[in-house]
């Protein structure tokens, strides 16, 4: 991407970015298509393609981890203990508050359901406030519901567990595999969960056999796992390309992934798979962020490099908006849905 | 992604049992005002409370690593923590990290040479560890993790020095060297020691320790070892060769790594006029340049390693086989 003109970048033609001044830690989209980025400083910027952003304080302190909230709005988990609610306003209202422990992950479903997990402990949260708080062996590396929000998967040490939401008796499923795990996805039919591990593999659980499925050769960590709209690949980060595992076909087991947009020696630190096409953007170590189809391979540049590694990237649920944010507060929106 | 290396963070790890003091040199470190801001990452079973604006409680979760083996580890909570904390960068200048009494550093050790989010972030500064005089000498006998916290020391605050005779105080001195000659031992009463001499050292640079001669103890080689963990250092004078040396060592730390603590490094490979600074924790091993050699200064390559049943005769002739021939 070193030869590509400022001008060939879509965010030059179709979008906008302002500097923050925090760790951006979530670009996260409310079901209703509103952007929020939030900070490592507090805030939450609400921002749009027009107009001023709204800067509001969340948090005492820095925001672990954000999400959508159930219908509209944003979740954020902050290192000040609480877990609060942003409406789309931008009024606040704490949820919970876990007493300074740090709210490591948030996640919600539309259904009515909000989870946090607070070190060892996973808080289900409805509507109304606290439903049941679900235990682990060892702190929690990463939550996910599926599509339906009936089950929650968290990661910890020496694997996952499975939840419903629903049963009157907790007791997870346990999809075992040594080593530490943190980053998990659901498959959006519900019938793989996959995670990231502290050594530089995936590992994979195919829910209806229990078959394991090992995805290694990473040269780094891998932070981000998206996938694709129908299931069919799941993106990932951590390699010098996108790196993309086929869940079609007998795979992953035993196919080599799809490799797209490398070649330039910088890290890819975030994937996000549209919510429609198979198209995944990717987010790299020097601040470059792109677009790649998956059919054909083709590039097409979204964000120049700004020196600072992407740390958040997301497609609005529409699928028309891309907005990323990067590690030094840098945050951007691009539309793609409007005609340059 | 070079360009946040020059911003990384120092880490102080503070080890030592319940009782040694410990929390008294935290909160002195916290309390007095030298300018500087820390975020404090304590165990759950701390002794007091300690006052911080950003204080993390932690669960010391020991994770072993995929490879089966039970000296490799890493503390999982701590890349956790700080992986959050370097998402505040500019809130605060340093790290200090304090264990629970009974813990093996290793691990804590370990997670700042495998992590690379704490590697990219982060720098080991020191591991200090606070020990009583009047009663380190009885744990040294029964119990492995104290021998192993003087083993990965780089200061030890020899604390308590009121409750000790002179004689009580070279004696514990003396079975300190022989476990790890190489620390540097300071004495206090009430953990009284100068704040900048455990805090900011940047003792755990190579460079720095190795340049320092150690205090061997005059005929360490024929005395009767106190305790299991000892250590043992080779110099050599022809350059080395990279590959050899590189096969010697990775296969020694394959075998042997469960029992090396700690082995550290300084190398002159033949036909490099840089020098090479090589360490490792148990099998987990780090390494490199520190910048070139003044012309005309001896080119003298030393090794060292603190640990468990180490053959010295047999370590000597590996690492004299890896000079270059001629
Ligand atoms: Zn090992």
């Amino acid at each position: 991407m070193a030869d590509v003109a400022e001008s060939d970048f879509l965010l030059a033609t179709r979008g906008r970015a302002e500097e923050l001044g925090a760790w951006v830690v979530g670009a996260v989209f409310d079901a209703r298509n509103a952007l929020a980025f939030a900070l490592a400083d507090g805030t939450l910027h609400l921002a749009g393609t027009t107009g001023d952003w709204k800067p509001v304080t969340a948090h005492d302190g820095a925001i672990l981890s954000a999400s959508a909230d159930m219908q509209e709005g944003w979740l954020t988990g902050g290192d000040d203990g609480k877990l609060m609610r942003t409406a789309p306003d931008g009024a606040t209202t704490t949820l919970a508050d876990y007493k300074g422990k740090w709210v490591d992950h948030v996640a919600a479903h539309e259904s009515g359901l909000r989870a946090a997990a607070v070190g060892k402990a996973l808080h289900l949260l409805g509507p109304g406030g606290p439903l049941k708080t679900l235990a682990h062996p060892s702190s929690v590396g990463g939550i996910a519901f599926d599509t339906k929000g009936k089950r929650i998967a968290a990661s910890h040490y020496n694997g996952a567990s499975l939840w419903f939401v629903g049963a009157k008796e907790d007791k997870p499923r346990s999809l075992e595999w040594k080593g530490s795990h943190h980053a998990i996805a659901f498959s959006p039919d519900g019938t793989h969960v996959v995670t990231a591990m502290q050594e530089p593999s995936l590992h994979g659980w195919r829910l209806t056999d229990g078959q394991h499925m090992r995805m290694s050769g990473y040269p780094g960590k891998t932070r981000s796992l998206s996938f694709t709209a129908r299931g069919r690949w799941l993106a990932t980060s951590g390699a010098e390309s996108i790196v993309l595992w086929p869940f079609f076909g007998g795979g992953p087991m035993g196919k080599a992934p799809t490799e797209l947009a490398g070649g330039d020696a910088v890290f890819c630190t975030a994937v996000a798979c549209h919510p429609q096409h198979e198209v995944v953007a990717a987010g790299f170590g020097d601040g470059l962020v792109l677009i790649a189809e998956i059919g054909s391979g083709k590039v097409v540049p979204v964000a120049p490099p700004s020196g600072s590694p992407v740390s958040a990237l997301s497609w609005s649920p529409n699928g028309a908006l891309l907005a990323f944010g990067t590690e030094a507060g840098r945050a951007g929106i691009i539309d793609l849905a409007r005609r340059p | 992604m070079s360009q946040t290396q020059d911003a990384q963070i120092p880490v102080t790890v503070l080890t030592g049992y319940l009782g040694a003091g410990k929390t008294t040199l935290l909160n002195r470190i916290l309390s007095e005002n030298h300018g500087r801001k820390f975020a404090v990452v304590i165990n759950e079973f701390g002794e007091l409370g300690v006052d911080n604006d950003l204080v993390v409680d932690a669960d010391e979760e020991v994770f072993e690593m995929n490879n089966g083996c039970i000296c490799c580890t890493v503390r999982g909570d701590l890349i956790r923590i700080i992986s959050g904390l370097m998402k505040r960068k500019g809130r605060f200048d340093g790290i200090i990290v304090e264990t629970t009494g009974l813990a093996d550093p290793a691990p804590v050790a370990q997670t700042f040479f495998v992590d690379e989010d704490v590697k990219r972030a982060t720098k080991l500064d020191a591991i200090v560890t606070v020990v009583d005089a009047k009663h380190l000498p009885a744990r040294l006998k029964d119990s492995s993790e104290a021998q192993e916290q003087i083993a990965f020391a780089d200061i030890i605050v020899l604390n308590k020095m009121d409750l000790v005779s002179a004689d009580e105080a070279a004696e514990v001195e003396r079975l300190i060297k022989q476990i790890n000659p190489y620390a540097e031992i300071r004495r206090a009463t009430k953990s009284d020691v100068p704040l900048d001499s455990v805090i900011g050292r940047d003792a755990f640079n190579l460079a720095r320790i190795l340049e320092k001669e150690p205090d061997f103890l005059s005929g360490e080689d024929h005395h009767e070892h106190d305790s299991e963990v000892n250590s043992v250092s080779f110099e050599v004078a022809k350059p080395i060769d990279a590959e050899k040396f590189n096969a010697w060592i990775s296969q020694l730390l394959q075998t042997k790594g469960q029992d090396l603590l700690r082995t550290k490094g300084i190398l002159y490979y033949a036909g490099d006029s840089r020098r090479f600074a090589f360490q490792a924790v148990h099998m987990i091993a780090d390494g490199d340049y520190i910048g070139e050699v003044k012309e005309g200064d001896p080119r003298k390559s030393k090794i060292v390693f603190i640990g468990r049943d180490l053959n010295r005769p047999q370590l000597r002739r590996g690492f004299e086989a890896c000079q270059v021939e001629g």
